[in-house]
């Protein structure tokens, strides 16, 4: 039974990112929140004095 | 055709390999890898080639911060601990200096304040209730667990409601990121971050030595803490920034939500430029998605290498249930506390960051009542 799930959420998972992949504006190369102008943390949460 | 007459022939009563996941966890690879390079984006292919390293390299040395964290506040033993510890010594050597030299690079960096310690405090209990932080809950689910399979869902679930509750906490107040480099330069910024770790481990040490308990890191960890530490390296070689792992179960979360038809792009945290491009672009532009995938099938093809994988049944629901409210708050607390024990204690401490002892210091007494928790799902607290 675990297999089964496992191989449906594996398909299913696979197929869904290769369709949002295709079917989103892709930058090339990829980016972390991190990488903007203002981004104080992982997530791109400003920092504190910029409020 | 059964699934289970896809498996390996059989030697004696146990298959060597899983051929069905072994060729799923490989060929699944080969796609995303492949899709990345059609892109003309070779470091998101070697984002994905390293995520595979770090899942095998978890799965092999049996790497557990959970497990380990857990081992130290009730028996006192230490060795775990300082395998992490390992990992950050040997990922700093890298990331504090180039950091601070290229301009290409960063490390990972948070403010301080309520949002980091509610954040760190509520993802230690969410890691004791679901038995793995957000790299053992990749690296499990690709092992085979139905259980973190669950704790995955839910883990995405919690961090799209932490997305929405950031906003708020970080309104509470706080103060600017506290970088050793910023103060010492590249190399008195290293030395004050290794002395750091050093001094962490002395503690560490001398606590265990006082509760009589083992405090020297097995073999598996030994190794498996240079290797990951190592692959730590080359995922910042390629990302530009140190590892990260739970921005991506929000970008997935906020993706699935928004294709169930919530709006989440007029809240505050997806107006922000990082988050927005995320949610906006394709899942393989985000560094963190990239390396979660990568070691998901790395977990999953070393675990189908050696054995039939996925092969137990599923565990009682009260376990279940303690998956899914530990995934919560772990999603939740990822957040608020900008990382989990990758991405805010690894990345921050190896960044020469004070938000990544500040994290530890906050996510081990969450530890502490996660572990007090745990009989009331079934679980054990060793």
């Amino acid at each position: 039974m675990m297999r089964k799930v496992y191989i449906a959420v594996v398909v299913l998972g696979l197929a869904a990112i290769v369709t949002q992949h295709l079917s989103s504006p892709s930058s090339g190369r990829a980016v972390s929140p991190e990488d903007f102008a203002g981004a104080c943390a992982p997530c791109g949460a400003p920092c504190p004095s910029k409020k | 055709m059964s699934t289970a007459s896809l498996a390996a022939p059989r030697s004696g009563a146990a298959a060597r390999f899983d051929l069905l996941f072994l060729a799923l966890a490989l060929g699944a690879s080969a796609i995303l890898v492949a899709l990345t390079l059609l892109d003309g984006a070779p470091a998101s292919a070697a984002l994905i080639v390293g995520g595979f390293g770090l899942g095998v390299a978890f799965l092999k040395a049996e790497f557990s911060y959970t497990a380990s964290w857990r081992r130290f506040l009730t028996r006192g033993e230490a060795g775990g601990l300082l395998g992490g510890l390992i990992v950050i010594a040997v990922t700093a050597l890298a990331v504090v200096p180039v950091a601070a030299l290229a301009p290409k690079f960063g490390g990972a960096i948070a403010p301080l304040g309520p949002s980091l310690i509610v954040g760190a405090f509520v993802f230690g209990i969410g890691m004791q209730l679901a038995n793995g932080c957000g790299s053992g809950t990749l690296y499990t689910v690709g092992g085979g667990s139905g259980r973190m399979l669950i704790a995955l869902l839910f883990f995405c679930i919690g961090s799209v409601f932490g997305s929405l509750s950031l906003p708020s906490f970080l309104a509470l107040g706080g103060i600017d990121p506290v970088l050793a480099s910023d103060y010492l330069g590249p190399w008195g910024g290293l030395a004050a971050t290794l002395a750091s770790i050093a001094l962490a481990a002395g503690l560490i040490v001398l606590v265990a030595r006082r509760r009589g308990a083992d405090y020297r890191p097995s073999r598996n960890y030994v190794i498996g803490g240079v290797a990951i530490g190592l692959l730590c390296v080359f995922v910042f070689a390629a990302g530009g920034h140190p590892w990260s792992v739970t921005f991506g179960y929000t970008v997935w979360g906020a993706k699935a939500a928004s294709a169930l038809g919530f709006d989440l792009s007029q809240a505050p945290f997806w107006q922000w430029a990082g988050p927005k491009h995320a949610l906006e672009s394709s899942v393989l532009s985000d560094t963190s998605s990239l390396t979660d995938f990568g070691m998901l099938f790395g977990a999953m093809a070393a675990a189908a290498a050696g054995k039939p994988f996925a092969a137990n049944a599923w565990p009682p629901l009260k376990s279940l249930i303690a998956a899914g409210v530990g995934g919560l708050l772990m999603g939740w607390g990822a957040r608020l506390g900008f990382g989990c024990n990758i991405g805010a204690f690894v990345g921050g401490v190896a960044s020469g960051s004070l938000h990544g002892w500040v994290w530890f210091a906050a996510a081990l007494p969450g530890c502490l009542i996660g572990i007090r928790l745990r009989p009331l799902f079934g679980l054990s607290r060793d």
